[in-house]
């Protein structure tokens, strides 16, 4: 009977048992403490009654908040629409292969970068209106706001360009797996074997079966777009600005009364977030039943619901299904305009990145020439002499980048798969939660600590933010390794550090690569961190082109913002070779 | 060259039993096979004595080599040599490389040497820089085999190793190893739902489905 109750589980070694609970220990104390201390400490400032008074009788409250909605929802209600229906029209196409080989470019891309490009398109001397001047007999820039404009239309479309690439990337994913992407084929062919034009079939089944899985990006796009900084100072209107921007002001001002009132306005921001996320809940729940036993329209009895499509793979075509009329209306046109629209954005973005390029090199560029009359290096050599600012971007977002994906590897070798839900939950936390909020917090504790204005302090909020796009990035590589290689080798006699930097380690270099680019493209694009902690000491290719543009100097601006959009597609590209030289040796 | 002894080995999954009681003696060259419908249990029972089960999978019981109490020592220091139906060589690595990995100690030239004589043995010496991916399923089955061996094992634990391969192939794999078993004189444990795979003279231990 002793020998029975004696487990046959093999013991585990002290010191792998020690380093297990350290990596949790480091998770749980490097991430999850501070980022709940940091809402806390922020919570705890915004919590004073006489901020939210002050908040509340400031007169610019009202409007700011007013931009802040339009910018912040209308940017999220145009990128999930464009995102949905370019997918509705374009997915298993030839042309959303290009589409997403096009996205990881645009997701590198910072958006400080993207704003001030497109600032150099669309302001009223910018690169449209010099298009468009010969026609219109313009002499001198038009007199119209076409950027920070009062209603932030300038800021809502920018916002909008920038999401629907991170949108239609988390579509792309979802849809790309293994056990979506044939079923989802199924489910097409079953409804043209029925008559029923594809179009009908994604917005009657496809998209209130998966809409669950969107509501999360959906709803960082949101936060993301309510609270941003960078791109409102660039293309947000001025007087008043958004509410975040004005929450950022108040918040850097010396005067404590104003820091709570810049608390309590992104604390504001995130009860805006969470009413949101609310209604994003809501809806899909309210709306997903509706469509899914909704008849396609106009279609006569016996009705087929759009379940039928849902379960395609168990489904059998209804016995009445020849008696069905065909009223989804056919229209081919949609998908060619739903290609043209991809291809117009695309070129969007191309004209804002040779907008930049351009505005780098200008020295004399009177309106309305095309060209810069004077061709230039000086803006360069002012960025290149900025070697401080260069050296600080590139040592903070690789050591931020290596740190961010440290932690991530070492939490994932850590602990079991039953804890990845929990896991990513906390981990997406700043992502979804305002990073202004956050940043109030973690600017506290940073001055408790000392570490405000220093490198490691700055390092280490890099590190926080970039860690949950790594995570995110590891985690399905991470559960998918077979572990079955770990056991032969255990087997063999070898020691799991041994598997681990002989087999793990090659065999998942892509997906780490990916990550560590992630992380450093993360850690260049940051704003708020680097004002927060940098404390005005520590200045990056970020802060530097968002302070330059703002200020009005073009070509300088220009030319660090080519830089910050340069610097995480080399760290892109490295990743690419690392993943390609892998395909190779395996 | 001892014999693996498995005493009540129960293995439970939630907390029902799996399989087991089990008991067993399986003397050097000899092999005890395990069959039975799919989901009985009997990857679960391998998984077991070879330390690796973990939750929900749990397991209770001896495992003896000789005096020595398998149980007691972490999987790396079991020496139990496993095998599945995937060959599982690391892709990244050369046959070689694969087959070095199996004998971290000594001298890297002694080591090449060993294992450039066993590939040649296996009828494999051309293939020493060639990646898994490069051979055959029945050349990628022999080199695992001949990893295993050169960790050397006190005992294998086969986990259905031939049913990827075709018939053919698969009747020289069987000849193989069970000539390596008994050269060797390795206690076996083989997995199989194929009753062709069982050896002649093989203990058979068939695990119903209420085991299930």
């Amino acid at each position: 009977m002793a020998a029975a109750l004696r487990s046959l589980n093999a013991p585990q070694p002290l010191g792998w048992r020690l380093a297990r609970w350290a990596a949790r220990g480091a998770g749980i104390g490097l991430v999850a403490l501070p980022l709940g201390m940091a809402l806390l400490v922020a919570l705890g400032e915004a919590g004073q009654p006489a901020a939210w008074q002050a908040l509340r009788d400031d007169p610019q409250t009202g409007p700011a908040l007013l931009s802040s909605l339009v910018s912040g929802l209308g940017s999220t209600l145009i990128a999930t629409a464009l995102s949905l229906w370019l997918t509705t029209h374009l997915w298993d196409h030839p042309r959303w292969v290009a589409l997403q080989r096009r996205l990881p470019a645009m997701l590198a891309v910072p958006h400080a970068a993207l704003a001030i490009g497109l600032m150099l398109l669309w302001m009223p001397g910018g690169w449209i209106a010099r298009l468009v001047a010969p026609l219109a007999g313009w002499d001198t820039p038009p007199d119209w706001t076409t950027v920070n404009d009062p209603h932030a239309l300038a800021l809502t479309l920018a916002l909008a360009l920038k999401e629907t690439p991170f949108l239609l990337w988390t579509i792309a994913a979802l849809l790309a797996r293994p056990d979506v992407a044939p079923r989802l084929r199924q489910q097409l062919a079953l409804g043209r074997s029925l008559g029923y034009p594809a179009a009908q079939v994604w917005w009657r089944a496809v998209w209130p079966a998966w809409g669950g899985a969107l509501v999360w990006p959906v709803a960082a796009v949101a936060a993301y777009g309510l609270t941003v900084v960078d791109m409102a100072l660039i293309l947000g209107p001025g007087a008043p600005p958004t509410l975040a921007v004005l929450a950022w002001q108040w918040l850097m001002d010396a005067d404590p009364q104003r820091n709570a009132q810049g608390a309590a306005a992104a604390c504001a921001l995130v009860l805006v977030m969470a009413a949101v996320a609310g209604v994003l809940v809501m809806l899909h729940r309210a709306v997903q039943p509706a469509l899914q036993t909704r008849r396609v329209r106009g279609t006569p009895q016996p009705s087929v619901s759009a379940k039928t499509f849902v379960h395609a793979e168990t489904s059998v075509i209804p016995a009445k299904a020849g008696t069905h009329t065909r009223r989804g209306r056919w229209t081919p046109w949609v998908p060619a305009f739903a290609g043209m629209t991809e291809g117009g954005m695309a070129m969007l973005w191309g004209a804002a990145g040779l907008a930049l390029a351009v505005a780098s090199f200008s020295g004399v560029w009177r309106f309305p020439a095309l060209w810069p009359t004077v061709w230039t290096t000086a803006a360069w050599s002012q960025a290149g002499a900025a070697t401080g600012t260069l050296w600080t971007t590139l040592v903070v977002a690789l050591a931020a980048s290596v740190l961010s994906v440290g932690l991530a590897v070492l939490w994932l070798e850590a602990t079991p798969p039953t804890w990845d839900r929990a896991t990513t939950a906390v981990a997406l936390v700043p992502v979804v939660v305002p990073g202004l909020l956050l940043m109030v917090g973690a600017y506290r504790i940073a001055l408790a600590l000392r570490l405000d204005g220093t490198l490691a302090g700055l390092v280490v909020v890099h590190a926080w933010m970039a860690l949950p796009y790594g995570l995110v990035t590891l985690l399905p590589a991470w559960r998918r390794f077979d572990p079955r290689h770990a056991w032969v080798a255990q087997a063999l006699g070898r020691s799991r550090l041994a598997f681990a930097w002989q087999v793990k380690r090659p065999l998942l270099a892509a997906p780490i690569a990916s990550a560590l680019a992630v992380g450093f493209a993360v850690s260049v694009a940051q704003y708020l961190p680097t004002l927060f902690i940098g404390a005005g000491r520590l200045a990056t290719v970020t802060t530097e082109a968002v302070t330059l543009s703002a200020g009005g100097q073009r070509a300088t601006g220009a030319a660090f913002a080519v830089l910050q959009a340069l610097l995480p597609l080399l760290g892109f590209a490295l990743a690419g070779a690392v993943g390609r030289w892998q395909a190779v040796r395996a | 060259m001892t014999a693996l002894r498995l005493v009540d080995v129960t293995v439970t999954l939630h907390g029902r039993v799996l399989v087991g009681p089990v008991n067993a003696v399986v003397a050097p060259g000899e092999v005890l096979a395990v069959t039975g419908p799919s989901g009985c249990g009997k990857s679960s029972l391998l998984q077991a004595l070879a330390g690796l089960a973990a939750p929900p999978l749990r397991a209770t019981g001896g495992l003896w080599l000789g005096e020595v109490p398998l149980h007691a020592l972490p999987v790396e220091a079991r020496r139990l040599g496993l095998m599945f139906q995937d060959d599982l060589l690391f892709p990244h690595m050369t046959v070689l490389d694969n087959l070095l990995f199996a004998m971290p100690a000594g001298r890297r030239a002694d080591r090449v040497a060993r294992a450039e004589a066993a590939l040649a043995e296996a009828g494999l010496a051309d293939h020493t820089a060639h990646r898994p991916h490069q051979l055959s399923g029945g050349q990628r089955q022999r080199v695992a085999l001949l990893r295993t061996l050169l960790a050397a094992p006190h005992a294998l634990l086969l986990d259905e190793p031939f049913s990827r391969l075709d018939a053919e192939r698969r009747a020289a794999m069987r000849s193989l190893v069970w000539q390596t078993l008994a050269q060797h004189g390795l206690p076996a444990v083989l997995v199989t739902h194929d009753p062709a795979d069982v050896p002649p003279g093989a203990q058979v231990l068939t695990l119903g489905a209420a085991d299930a």
